[in-house]
């Protein structure tokens, strides 16, 4: 009885029936709900079947490729170099000799590695407001004691996210810790493209002042699609 | 479901099923290191999120290539929860040592929830299919496979040197063996054949 079934789903399937036993076949379907849920579930079966052998050299392919791309993604990061014996004394040496200058200046990232804020673009060429542009000229040439009070006069009248950020770094770069906390939380707390920025602000604060703990807590915060995150990435790296 | 609006990261799930490399290159580089750090967070290390991540781009690969997936919520959510429930997985399974999972990751979304129950339903139905395929006599695997590879039922039962008649219902018969078998296993578990 199965076993008919199955030959005539199959057939049915195939369009192997004269137009009579399609109609008589159809017709059993919406009567008999037992046969109609056999059917079903042998439809299905037949379409995993095709896909598991037609995509058979696609999905070798899929995997072959995304292995490859993992491999260039997790760099080995424990290479065994097998020496000789009595080169283990020579390497130790060496390894310590190079220990003594390196391991102090490479334990922890610092704080002017990762200083490259972008350059501010407040103002379209011929569209000078002229405070705006004051402030852009004078951040984007690192004069940040002129560039704080014009932007705290921009601000009272103007509070944008965009204004926010600059000032927050200008104050970081101007050891002005906790007000330059203060303005990236706030914009943390928003939802503008900003925020993210804040985010990195608030772990360079901790960097600057060499809270690598702190700091790493704050980078495990920023979302992985941060247009950034390589950066984010790199310095968690090197915070390990 | 009316309002399934499918999301613009759909651009991932279409680049998986399409083997694009630049596609999956940016996938490791935006999804992937926060599930790294998920995974050595919670009692793993990078090798064995390594192997979740490539199984979990293999269940999206073969879902989308079954069609069957449309995404409704962000990818980064998407991923990230299916590598998290595969590794939370594991651990069960491996572990009577005591392992500490730091759960701050809870998503209360319902697009993402019941993306991850599809793609999770379709991995658990892959697998019972590929199980029961194996249970299947080597005979009823060549005629199945060389009825979907080869051009026409009169090419395979030329391969196989057996009239088309035969052809023709070993197949059916080894596809029905499947389906019950499928049906019968799928009974004991949490979910249904549809």
């Amino acid at each position: 009885m199965k076993e008919e079934n199955y030959i005539v789903f199959d057939q049915y399937l195939q369009n192997g029936m004269t137009f009579t036993e399609k109609i008589a076949f159809e017709k059993q379907l919406s009567e008999e709900p037992e046969v109609a849920a056999d059917f079903q579930n042998f439809k299905e079966v037949q379409a995993q079947l095709e896909n598991k052998f037609t995509v058979d050299a696609e999905r070798n392919a899929f995997k072959e490729n995304v292995k490859s791309i993992a491999g260039t993604h997790f760099k080995p990061n424990k290479k065994v170099i097998k020496l000789k014996p009595w080169l283990y004394l020579v390497a130790a040496s060496v390894v310590l000799l190079l220990g003594l200058f390196v391991f102090n200046a490479n334990s922890n990232p610092n704080f002017e590695d990762y200083n490259h804020f972008e350059t501010a673009h407040f103002v379209e060429r011929g569209h000078e407001t002229t405070s705006l542009k004051q402030a852009e000229e004078a951040y984007n040439a690192k004069d940040y004691l002129t560039a704080i009070p014009i932007f705290e006069s921009i601000l009272k009248h103007n509070k944008t996210a965009e204004i926010q950020y600059f000032y927050g770094i200008s104050l970081l770069q101007t050891n002005k810790i906790q007000e330059a906390e203060g303005v990236f939380n706030e914009l943390k707390l928003g939802s503008s493209v900003f925020k993210n920025k804040a985010l990195w602000g608030l772990a360079l604060i901790q960097l600057k002042q060499k809270e690598f703990k702190v700091c790493k807590e704050i980078l495990l915060t920023i979302p992985s699609d941060d247009e950034n995150y390589e950066q984010v990435q790199d310095l968690l790296n090197k915070l390990d | 479901m009316a309002n399934n609006i499918i999301h613009s990261d759909q651009m991932y799930i279409d680049g998986l099923a399409s083997n694009n490399s630049a596609i999956i290159q940016s996938i490791y580089k935006k999804f992937v290191p926060k599930v790294v750090s998920y995974i050595r967070n919670n009692s793993g290390d990078e090798d064995q999120a390594r192997d979740v991540i490539q199984e979990v781009l293999i269940v999206i690969f073969n879902q989308a290539k079954a069609n069957k997936l449309q995404l409704t919520c962000p990818f980064d959510a998407y991923f990230f929860l299916l590598c998290k429930r595969k590794w939370l997985n594991e651990l069960k399974k491996s572990s009577n040592k005591g392992v500490t999972i730091s759960d701050e990751f809870i998503s209360t979304n319902e697009p993402v929830e019941e993306l991850l129950a599809q793609t999770e339903i379709f991995e658990e139905k892959q697998q019972l299919f590929d199980l029961m395929f194996e249970k299947l006599g080597a005979k009823c695997q060549e005629v199945l496979k060389l009825s979907f590879t080869l051009k026409s039922m009169e090419e395979v039962a030329e391969k196989l040197q057996v009239t088309y008649g035969y052809v023709r219902k070993k197949k059916s018969l080894c596809t029905g063996q499947l389906t019950q078998w499928i049906r019968e296993n799928s009974l004991f578990k949490s979910f249904k054949i549809k």
